[in-house]
């Protein structure tokens, strides 16, 4: 154990909003959440950077293809007219963390947030490079010689070449990546690309690397707002008021008892140790991430006094006070009643998802026309979209009004797969079947190799004369 | 603007880097959001075309698109920072220069 440093915290808080910003060096944790949340980094960074390269199907797993403005995810396949599928599986994120967030608190932002998952692999390279953060603070404050130069570079090249590692993955994920790839090793990177590869390497190099708590104390909306899902039931991290306090130094297994002081033996360790740099004993805090390091250090210092864990814990406002905690309570029965039906509607939306899609366009410039033969004409323009993977033949009937006649093609109508078509198509009626001047008519419109699964219908309008 | 002189008004200003953020960060998430809804409807090789730019690619399109969508995300949200500074201060040099 190293020498308790004075505490950089503490001036209130108001003053820590407009005081300028001084480099954090959060000491290094070991212990059980420390293992866990290093879990959680290594398993949501693996994913990242390995899941462009799995392959489905032939073709990439996941590809948000923006080139070809199509979305491949596993076995499935989605166009631009699919927005709403996405739009709903945003929904149901965001209520899986208003729910996450009553239940267990910052779970998010402890262990799975981009931020928090790429601050600490690159606090973890900066150990590696500059030693723990004793040694770094002593490097800061020392002479800028050869040595400084020699690490920081060093340091500042490895944190560059991961970030645009990084921002070559996130391009995968837009642009099939084995292509990127060997587009890359031969020089041949188009500018847009290169110009994503350096944006959002720059980016996770100025948000890992420098940015680190800022961007939840400043930038991220979900730390603001977070407090609202809270109760007196949610799992948070906090001190043991009662227990640990009044607080003081005294020698190694010493009973708190015979000193008159409570179990915090003021080491500051959870001071030093805290990412965003706050004191947990203070209470809670909008900006505690809760990362748990707190909690670690804690714990080990309890064993090392003697103490039972737990000064410093997940714990929930009401066992604090002595009350029992209810897991089961009405604002999570409603975020599980939302998510369920949504995530319901999602799964049949999907499962009846008929990957076909037309629109009918009326000619706009003549209501209807007459032919000669007597008979009242209208002109309509269909747009036939085939959203399935491989190329369709479809049919088309219309119907609605009696006697009516369709001019154009109606059979054998081939469509691309992805492939947009305009069909013009005249449809003719006797006028004495009009009852008025804007009869429904209906298309529908079928495959004619699976006419079961995929077939739609839509309306339009028939306008014409009235005869008396 | 003309110069003020320092008030404990100054003093209290945030941070500049939160100035900075509150420009550039909500302008980037709406641009984001609209650049999204935007090219979901509209194909970028099609608006390319109606402008006069036939060789553009969809990457190239959708990253002018982004940005455009940025900078006037961003203009938007300077000009509300700007708009909510006070109109005007009180403060003894302006009191003596209009009494005199």
């Amino acid at each position: 154990m190293s020498e308790p440093a004075a505490t950089p915290n503490d001036q209130p808080i108001e003053e820590e909003l407009y005081k300028k910003r001084e480099k954090l060096y959060p000491r290094e944790v070991h212990g059980v959440f420390a293992v866990l949340r290093l879990l959680a980094v290594a398993a949501l960074l693996g994913i990242y950077y390995g899941l462009p390269w799995v392959n489905w199907d032939g073709h990439q797993a996941v590809l948000f293809d923006l080139p070809a403005r199509k979305f491949y995810i596993f076995g499935l396949t989605f166009w631009p007219q699919d927005f709403f599928y996405l739009s709903m599986l945003l929904i149901i994120a965001a209520i899986a963390l208003f729910m996450f967030t009553a239940l267990a608190g910052r779970l998010w932002c402890g262990y799975a947030c981009p931020q928090t998952v790429w601050t600490e692999i690159y606090m973890w390279i900066e150990q590696k490079i500059e030693g723990n953060s004793r040694q770094q603070r002593k490097r800061d404050q020392g002479p800028r010689n050869a040595a400084y130069f020699r690490v920081k570079i060093t340091k500042h090249a490895v944190w560059l070449l991961f970030s645009l590692w990084t921002g070559f993955t996130f391009v995968g994920y837009f642009t099939p990546i084995t292509e990127l790839w060997t587009n890359f090793m031969t020089w041949e990177l188009g500018p847009w690309e290169t110009f994503w590869i350096f944006f959002y390497g720059f980016a996770t190099y100025g948000n890992a690397g420098f940015m680190r708590e800022q961007v939840c104390i400043y930038m991220c909306p979900y730390a603001r707002f977070q407090s609202v899902m809270f109760d007196h039931d949610t799992l948070i991290i906090s001190y043991d008021e009662k227990r640990g306090d009044p607080r003081g130094s005294r020698k190694r297994g010493t009973p708190s008892a015979d000193v008159g002081l409570g179990d915090c033996i003021d080491c500051s360790l959870c001071v030093q140790v805290c990412p965003v740099g706050i004191d947990i004993r203070d209470g809670l805090q909008y900006q505690c991430i809760g990362c748990a390091a707190c909690i670690d250090v804690c714990d080990d210092v309890m064993d090392k006094m003697g103490y039972p864990r737990g000064l410093v814990k997940y714990t929930t406002e009401n066992t604090l006070q002595g009350k029992t905690t209810k897991l089961v309570r009405p604002r999570i029965l409603v975020y599980v009643g939302i998510l369920t039906f949504v995530s319901a509607a999602l799964v049949y939306a999907l499962v009846t998802r008929v990957p076909l899609e037309f629109n009918i366009l009326r000619d706009r410039n003549v209501l209807y026309t007459e032919t000669d033969e007597g008979l009242v004409q209208n002109v309509y323009n269909l747009k036939i979209i085939n959203m399935e993977d491989q190329p369709q033949r479809y049919r088309l009937a219309v119907s609605g009004i009696e006697g009516l006649q369709v001019i154009g093609q109606t059979e054998g109508i081939e469509v691309a797969s992805g492939a947009v078509i305009d069909l013009p198509l005249r449809v003719q009626v006797d006028p004495v079947e009009l009852k008025t001047s804007s009869s429904e008519v209906m298309f529908r419109i079928e495959s004619e190799i699976n006419p079961d699964d995929i077939s739609i219908q839509e309306r339009a309008r028939f306008l014409g004369p009235v005869l008396r | 603007m003309s110069t003020l002189p320092v008030t404990e008004r100054d003093k209290n200003e945030l941070p500049v880097i939160q100035q900075i953020i509150s420009v550039m960060w909500p302008s980037f998430i709406t641009a984001s959001a609209a650049t999204i809804v935007f090219f979901t409807v509209f194909d970028p090789t099609e608006l390319a075309m109606i402008g006069g730019f036939p060789n553009l690619t969809r990457t190239g399109g959708y990253t002018i698109g982004f940005f455009c969508f940025w900078l006037l995300t961003s203009i938007s949200c300077a000009m509300t920072c700007y708009f909510r500074r006070p109109t005007h201060r009180r403060n003894p040099d302006s009191d003596t220069a209009s009494n005199a």
